[in-house]
């Protein structure tokens, strides 16, 4: 135990370093200007980094108070990661004007969904409250992120890679934050210094990623569509959708031939 | 409790599984960047070629048939039948796949769209392909019979009208704004 909470310090400090890195890529490129919540976020999780390093060293590793303040601050940087998927969500779709209403309002929907069934079968508990509402954050990210994608596939909207890269660094951090809580909800005491532990590897991982993804200086503005006049949609869709139903009818035949015949 | 602690998991191992797919390269085109690339998805219909398919399909040539060929011929006959029903099948998907990236692309270049709209046209293609791989399942297992179809053009000129005549407006207007934009004189650009 003593050694891997050896290599979860190392672990630790090199994730603090790349974290100060991407903060200081971020400015240096001018990127900035492009992801100001991105760079919002890797600025306060540089700070939580800080404070907690602070806080175990004047409190300990094991005292409440550490506990408190890792958990408070670890609540504002979470906030501060939601807003940057958020705007990562709004580059790839907002220049489409039509689509972008429609996907936040259904983002938005899905998310208070998650975020209720999430809370809905966690722990009863008190002592288990901050761990179920960070996993019920990271459920509702991790499920808006893919619908995210799914709305791009769907509509056929190219999404740019660096932002892709962003958004895959969230979702996969998302995702193994989902499993590492339950696993610890579960086996709370025996598993906290691994959850610890595996919780930096990952937070590395996306490190690594968002690093890859901003090395370059990124386009404040991207190329926007021309859109088609307001009454087109309203006029073409119902007659596109009727058209499918014909379609749909004609599938309908082979079926009514073989019913008939059995 | 344990429900609960491996739901987490089979979230999880879902979403991971559908931000994959979504991420898997489609080759597909992605949205154009100007109005006119719309009309370039809607062209003639292959399905509209649909009477001529219909008459060799027909029970009554059928019946005829069977009286004046051995049942070699007839087997054969029949079995180049339901090549032609799945052929006809596949110009369907054909026809659906290319409307549905014309709504699609119209969608995605739309300053407002309607939710009713989509859900509608996502209902209209799950029942689709479902109908659409089950059918096909069914006819090269050589369970179905050869199906009596309607003639689509009937079915599908109700509908076409209104929008054949919207498409050519928009077409009338790309080509306008294409006109100006490749004029010399690009000061003067009005495109609305």
């Amino acid at each position: 135990m003593a050694e891997t909470f050896g290599i979860d310090k190392l672990f630790w400090g090199l994730t603090f370093f790349l974290n100060a890195g991407l903060v200081i890529l971020v400015l240096y490129r001018k990127n900035v200007r492009v992801f100001p919540f991105f760079f919002l976020y890797a600025l306060l999780d540089l700070a939580h980094g800080v404070v907690i390093f602070e806080s175990y060293r004047i409190w300990g590793f094991n005292s409440a108070t550490s506990r408190n303040i890792a958990w408070g601050t670890q609540g504002l940087v979470t906030f501060a990661r939601a807003l940057a998927v958020a705007e990562g969500c709004y580059r790839i779709l907002a220049k489409f004007r039509g689509i972008w209403e429609l996907a936040w309002r259904t983002l938005v929907t899905a998310g208070v969904f998650v975020s209720f069934y999430a809370w809905a079968v966690s722990r009863g508990s008190w002592q288990f409250a901050i761990l179920n509402l960070d996993r019920s954050l990271e459920l509702v990210i991790a499920s808006v992120i893919v619908l995210l994608f799914l709305f791009a596939r769907y509509y056929e909207v190219a999404v740019q890679p660096t932002v892709r890269t962003l958004v895959t660094g969230f979702f996969l951090y998302s995702c193994f934050r989902i499993v590492n809580d339950s696993i610890l909800e579960r086996w709370l005491h025996t598993y906290a210094t691994l959850w610890n532990f595996f919780g930096t590897v990952t937070f590395l991982a996306s490190l690594l990623l968002w690093i890859w993804a901003l090395r370059l200086t990124q386009q404040q503005t991207t190329a926007e569509p021309e859109l088609l006049p307001e009454d087109h949609y309203r006029s073409l869709s119902p007659a596109i959708n009727a058209r499918l139903r014909g379609l749909n009818e004609q599938l309908s035949h082979f079926w009514y031939a073989e019913g008939k015949k059995t | 409790m344990s429900f609960a602690f491996y739901s987490f998991f089979i979230i999880v191992a879902l979403l991971l599984t559908v931000f994959v797919w979504s991420l898997r390269s489609t080759n597909k085109q992605t949205v154009p960047f100007s109005s006119s690339g719309v009309l370039h998805d809607f062209q003639a219909s292959h399905v509209m070629h649909l009477p001529q398919i219909r008459r060799a399909l027909a029970p009554t040539d059928y019946e005829f048939v069977s009286k004046k060929i051995s049942p070699k011929a007839l087997r054969q006959m029949r079995r180049e039948r339901r090549q032609v029903a799945l052929t006809y099948l596949s110009a369907l998907r054909a026809e659906f796949d290319r409307l549905m990236r014309t709504a699609r692309v119209m969608a995605a270049l739309s300053p407002e769209v309607t939710t009713g709209q989509e859900m509608q046209r996502i209902f209209l293609t799950v029942s689709f392909l479902w109908r659409y791989r089950a059918t096909r399942l069914i006819l090269r297992a050589g369970f179905a019979p050869l199906p009596q179809l309607s003639d689509l053009s009937n079915v599908l000129s109700s509908f076409s009208v209104r929008l054949e005549e919207a498409m050519r407006e928009m077409g009338e207007r790309a080509a306008v704004v294409a006109d100006v934009v490749s004029s010399p004189d690009r000061r003067r650009i009005h495109p609305v």
